[in-house]
């Protein structure tokens, strides 16, 4: 598979916890491996804290947007293509 | 004991205090109005429903009733669950007017801090105010007793004094003020009731309704306690649903650490974060304004209204600069998108203090920013004479002109006095009511419809004009609360609209924190307000009750004039694509979703059926 790149912005607690606003990570094109990827960079909980492997999605209750659009809101096969933006951002709501 | 007959969450009277007379009298909680409305909101629109029905026939008309005439009766209210300690965020009190003036309908408005609660206890469920004083007056209500008293001393007075002045007056415990600041004195439109000084009944201008009454203040005070029907049942619920709520991550953490502004970031990269006036739904610099910067660089600590165990409120500080303070809460959310994303001011500290000032001099800062954005809107497209500006350089991103817009709105100085009419007069003044961005005159407030579609059919129809707690169909159409579905199609959307604004009814009527149902749902709304009450109700009374309450505000609606085709959105929302971001090329499909909501709500051009209403038991 192409490697591609894409641009991983974490929010709230996600940032404070890793100490990361925002990272580059290399991926074969699929989320689990971007998150993978990214977890290695910044601390190997990441993985857990996003990816449930048992279901083998994206956990249910963040808001993981790519550019701008909800993984659950999209539809057929999630692939992540070069340059994407990825923000992923604890369940949080209010208002 | 309430007429004889034992049922909880009441304390069982209303105070009813005409200020033309200044005459005060009591009457008791209705039962069944009660079982019917609830209380709060619910209970306050059944009234206003009276009075209007009254009015009419002493042959005064809805048109002949002016917001800001002492006929307007104004309504303060708390509900069931307010002031039982236990009751999930149970601090909260609902205000309501016949007319508000930047609408031009029923006014309503929502408040934490400690004020709704403190009322209960000093022996009242509402007060209803009549009438309009010819000198300044505060009304003071202690343990079961009122008072209308003078209030020269206090007129011109900001908020924070006035509240500390009164405490300090009225000491005792369990003290409270809501007041108006110089905003409401002035009658400014968007003028609000501010209680605890940071916490304000924000929303359609009923400040300024409390203004023209000369009415400065309600200080109440007391040592009453709210009677729980079940006792041992209502302990277990309560226990089991404040401990949902500490282990739900948005109610028990989210909230809790970063406040509502943590919404900033998500909005603006789900591309739905009006900037610039709404010309597009992604904002460069959201960042610098977001909850994680808040929370970094101006959090003191968090302060939480009556019997809490969220605490979403921020109190902060500004260090040094031009718009320092040392002490101040909020700002909000939405505060922060109005005063800064719709403005395109991204200094956080200008934003900080702008709020600041609306809660000192007592403005909404929802409609107050979305004006001057409006405002900057018009100037920058050379629709304002520079002479009318009189050196108030409003311009998207002018930092210090916001905050000077500020305090000349709240005093009606220079461009002020056109600024304090709202966006919709304000526009329509200068020859462009398509750039005021209402519905029913009331401000839209920080969500952009083109790409959340479920909000477009929300703003339309809710019955207080633009506006998003009305039916915040946010939760599933951004955060997946309950479920998550897509914010750019318009599929179910009617249904989802309808199911939040009834729901919203019953929380309003608790009167309880909107947050809560984050974590709680109708079915849980229904075991504790039967356990409080002692009136067993269904999940499916409650959300009847929560209906039949939004059916008869849409019925004073349709008296004030309003129905099907005041049930729309700004055109730049329906007709221009939205220009970039996740949303690109939408625009909100209205008619379509309305077409369907209509259907289910069971109303013919905005306007409830006879049948719905024999269905819903409300006579006419
Ligand atoms: S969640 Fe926030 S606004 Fe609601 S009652 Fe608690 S502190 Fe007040």
């Amino acid at each position: 598979m192409e490697e591609v790149s894409a641009k991983v912005l974490l929010f709230a607690t996600l940032r404070e916890k890793y100490g990361v606003k925002e990272l580059y990570v290399k991926c074969d094109g699929t989320v689990r491996n971007l998150i993978e990827n990214a977890a290695s960079t910044i601390g190997e909980s990441f993985f857990n804290d996003v990816y449930d492997d048992s279901v083998e999605k994206v956990r249910d209750n963040l808001i993981f947007l790519i550019n701008g659009r909800n993984i659950r809101d999209i539809k057929g096969k999630v692939k992540i293509k070069e340059s994407d933006e990825i923000a992923i951002f604890p369940p949080v709501a209010g208002g | 004991m309430n007429g004889g007959k034992m049922f909880g969450g009441f304390v069982g009277k209303i105070l009813k205090v005409d200020l033309t007379t200044k005459t005060i009298n009591t009457e008791p909680i209705n039962e069944k109005i009660a079982k019917n409305y609830l209380g709060g909101k619910g209970y306050a629109t059944y009234l206003l429903y009276q009075y209007l029905k009254e009015y009419e026939s002493e042959g005064i008309t809805p048109k002949d009733i002016n917001a800001l005439d002492p006929e307007n009766v104004l309504i303060f209210a708390t509900g069931p669950g307010t002031g039982i300690l236990g009751f999930p965020s149970s601090g909260r009190y609902h205000v309501m007017a016949l007319k508000s003036p930047l609408t031009g309908s029923i006014g309503s408005a929502n408040s934490g801090g400690e004020w709704g609660p403190f009322l209960k206890f000093s022996g009242f469920d509402a007060i209803v105010i009549q009438g309009a004083s010819d000198t300044p007056v505060y009304l003071e209500v202690v343990n079961g007793n009122a008072e209308i008293r003078d209030a020269k001393d206090l007129w011109g007075k900001n908020t924070f004094d006035t509240t500390r002045i009164l405490k300090k007056k009225v000491e005792g415990k369990n003290t409270s003020v809501t007041c108006i600041g110089p905003a409401g004195e002035n009658m400014v439109y968007m003028a609000c009731i501010v209680n605890d000084e940071h916490r304000a009944a924000g929303r359609t201008g009923l400040g300024a309704v409390m203004g023209s009454k000369k009415l400065k203040a309600i200080v109440v005070s007391g040592t009453g306690k709210v009677p729980v029907a079940e006792p041992e049942r209502f302990e277990e619920l309560s226990k089991r649903f404040l401990d949902a709520m500490k282990k739900n991550p948005v109610t028990g953490e989210g909230l809790p650490t970063y406040g509502t502004a943590v919404l900033v970031n998500i909005i603006n990269k789900s591309g739905v974060f009006p900037y610039r006036n709404w010309q597009t739904g992604v904002n460069p610099d959201a960042e610098s304004i977001s909850g994680e910067t808040l929370a970094e660089k101006y959090l003191v600590k968090r302060r939480a209204c009556w019997g809490c165990t969220i605490g979403c409120g921020r109190v902060t500080s500004v260090k040094s600069g031009p718009f320092q303070i040392l002490y101040s809460e909020g700002p909000e959310y939405e505060t922060v998108w109005a005063l800064g994303s719709s403005t395109a001011v991204k200094d956080l500290d200008a934003i900080v203090k702008a709020n600041h000032y609306c809660d000192e001099l007592g403005m909404d800062p929802i409609s107050l920013g979305s004006t001057i954005a409006a405002a900057m809107e018009l100037n920058e497209k050379g629709y304002v004479p520079a002479e009318e500006l009189q050196g108030l350089d409003l311009k998207f991103g002018n930092a210090a002109a916001l905050v000077e817009a500020v305090w000349r709105t709240a005093y009606k100085t220079g461009f002020g006095k056109y600024l304090a009419l709202g966006s919709r007069k304000l526009c329509e003044l200068y020859g462009h009511p398509e750039l005021s961005m209402s519905v029913k005159g009331l401000e839209m407030p920080a969500y952009e419809p083109r790409g959340v579609k479920g909000m477009g059919l929300n703003y339309a129809t809710a019955n207080r004009g633009g506006c998003h707690v009305t039916g915040y169909t946010i939760a599933p159409e951004i955060a997946g609360i309950p479920e998550k579905i897509d914010p750019l199609t318009t599929e179910g959307k009617a249904k989802w609209v309808k199911i939040f604004q009834d729901f919203t009814c019953v929380v309003n009527s608790t009167v309880n924190c909107l947050f809560d149902t984050f974590a709680l749902s109708a079915k849980d709304y229904t075991e504790i307000l039967s356990a409080v009450t002692g009136w067993n109700f269904s999940e499916e009374e409650i959300l009847k009750i929560g209906e039949r309450i939004y059916n008869l505000e849409r019925v004073i609606l349709n008296k004030f004039g309003f129905n099907g085709k005041d049930d729309t959105l700004p055109s730049r929302l329906l007709k221009e694509p939205m220009p970039e971001g996740p949303a690109k090329g939408h625009v909100v499909e209205l008619e379509k979703m309305k077409e369907e909501y209509y259907k289910l709500r069971g109303w013919v051009n905005g306007t409830p059926t006879p049948e719905k209403l024999k269905e819903l038991g409300i006579r006419l």
